[in-house]
């Protein structure tokens, strides 16, 4: 084989990135810098933000082979996790480990201001509709209004993986802009009263019942709907790892170095998927509002169920609690103790937050579960529990 | 059109859903809780003195270890049946 000097010099500059950097791999690179930007400098979800945008960073270098799409590329197995389901629900692991259910057993009531914030997922899968999306993309987007980035990025590789960047980007923007965009909402929608209402303190739980309810409580819902299997079954398993008091190694690398190390996981997978070819188009700008609005109606329906709970208990329950439904935890349950104590300084909220907290991680997982059911592989085509059905009774419950 | 229809069919069967399940886990939190209600820990016991302590108790282990030492064996191999005081 023979080389000149010119051939080589050619040979080396043709294979440099320069040559094929187009105006897509530049406005994304600029995209990566300001999700960079924003993590460093502004403090918007660092832990997922400044992964996410260096992952895009390096997508986005022509020839770097880190494109999740790049077969046999670094984030092409990185990615491999988020198409096969594997990080998302080891992320709920952590989630479970580091959550204390106490504060939803001691008040089961909150589960309904958690099922309440659901609504924004629903209004924004109408709007999406509206917008021209077809329903599993739809679906897609509207658990961003689920505030929960896990299941949004579990979601979207499962109905829409076309649209998993634009997603994730809007899900965690979004979440880390809780504190901005709740408390208009929450001074909107309830009264200055309303805000000052003080509640009782929380009864105990038997640590049997913390132990108990994680078991039963999977065992109930995966019946109920399958899909939420792989999000609520290892939340609760997390949980389990908490509670149980046998098994605290397990406990402390769920909560601490196995969460770190699938975000950093998640998160470049997540942000190799951000090229040009799928983000720059009129999708994600839809993706971006439908994304917000998602978020303001789940803030709203939250709110409005506790105003709800509020007159129903003879004013025992503080509304405010009820936008914590939206999931972001911990983040939307400070928030509604900041915006209760700017009414009164002595009023203390946090711990009454967290159960509808908790309740809108489990809420925003089943109502993943719902759309895998409706429109996931999930169901009953070639379930074997199915075959001692009759082929009538059966045809009844096929859709 | 049809569609966004459908869709607000499908958004009124999902919150009915979600409702639903997590009305389940109410009724289960609920169930659990009066099965198993929190009970305060018990107050520890105070400490017994030496001055408290059972002596036929201490008489017996003290017997039981002189024994055992003298006759080199295990003390569990030594099974103290009566003890009678001159």
């Amino acid at each position: 084989m023979e080389f000149s000097l010119q051939d080589s010099i050619i040979k080396i500059l043709g294979s440099t990135g320069f040559v094929a950097l187009g105006w897509g791999h530049l406005v994304m690179i600029l995209v990566a810098l300001t999700l960079l930007y924003l993590a460093i400098w502004k403090k918007f979800e660092p832990l997922l933000l400044l992964p996410i945008g260096f992952g895009c960073l390096l997508a986005n270098l022509p020839h770097s082979m880190m494109m999740s799409t790049d077969e046999g590329g670094l984030f092409n197995f990185f990615y491999f996790g988020v198409r096969h389901e594997i990080l998302p629900p080891l992320i709920f692991l952590g989630v479970g480990a580091l959550t204390d259910f106490g504060p939803l057993l001691a008040n089961p009531i909150t589960l309904l201001l958690g099922a309440a914030a659901q609504i924004g997922i629903y209004t924004t899968l109408i709007g999406a509709v509206f917008l021209g999306f077809d329903l599993k993309e739809a679906g897609a987007i509207g658990i961003i209004g689920g505030a929960d980035g896990p299941t949004s990025i579990f979601l979207a590789a499962k109905l829409a993986p076309h649209l998993l960047g634009p997603i994730a980007v809007a899900a965690y923007s979004y979440m880390s802009l809780v504190p901005l965009i709740q408390p208009p909402i929450m001074r909107w929608l309830t009264t200055s009263e309303e805000r000052k209402i003080k509640m009782e303190q929380l009864k105990p739980i038997s640590q049997t019942v913390k132990i108990l309810f994680p078991v039963i409580a999977t065992i109930l819902c995966v019946l109920l709907l399958p899909g939420v299997a792989p999000l609520l079954g290892m939340l609760m398993l997390g949980n389990l790892f908490r509670e149980s008091g046998v098994t605290a190694r397990l406990h402390e690398t769920s909560e601490t170095h196995l969460i770190n190390i699938v975000t950093i996981l998640l998160a470049l997978a997540v942000g190799s998927s951000m090229t040009a070819a799928s983000f720059l188009t009129a999708e994600t700008i839809k993706i971006i509002v439908l994304g917000l609005l998602a978020f303001i109606m789940a803030t709203a329906g939250g709110l409005i169920f506790g105003k709800i709970l509020c007159k129903l208990s003879g004013g025992k329950i503080n509304p405010l609690i009820g936008s914590a439904g939206v999931s972001a935890v911990p983040m939307a349950a400070r928030v509604s103790q900041k915006v209760g104590s700017e009414e009164d300084p002595s009023n203390f909220l946090l711990m009454h937050a967290m159960g509808p907290n908790v309740a809108g991680v489990i809420g925003s997982a089943v109502a993943a579960g719902v759309f895998l059911s409706l429109f996931g592989d999930v169901g009953m085509a070639g379930h074997a529990a199915l075959e001692p059905v009759p082929a009538a009774l059966a045809s009844i419950i096929k859709p | 059109m049809s569609l966004v229809i459908s869709s607000v069919y499908i958004s009124i069967l999902a919150m009915g859903v979600i409702f639903v399940v997590l009305g389940t886990l109410i009724g289960l939190i609920k169930i659990l809780d009066r099965c198993f209600p929190y009970q305060a820990p018990s107050p520890a016991p105070p400490a017994r003195s030496s001055a408290g302590a059972d002596p036929e108790g201490e008489h017996l282990a003290v017997i039981h270890a002189v024994l055992s030492r003298h006759l080199g064996t295990d003390p569990s191999q030594i099974h103290l049946t009566r003890v009678s005081s001159p």
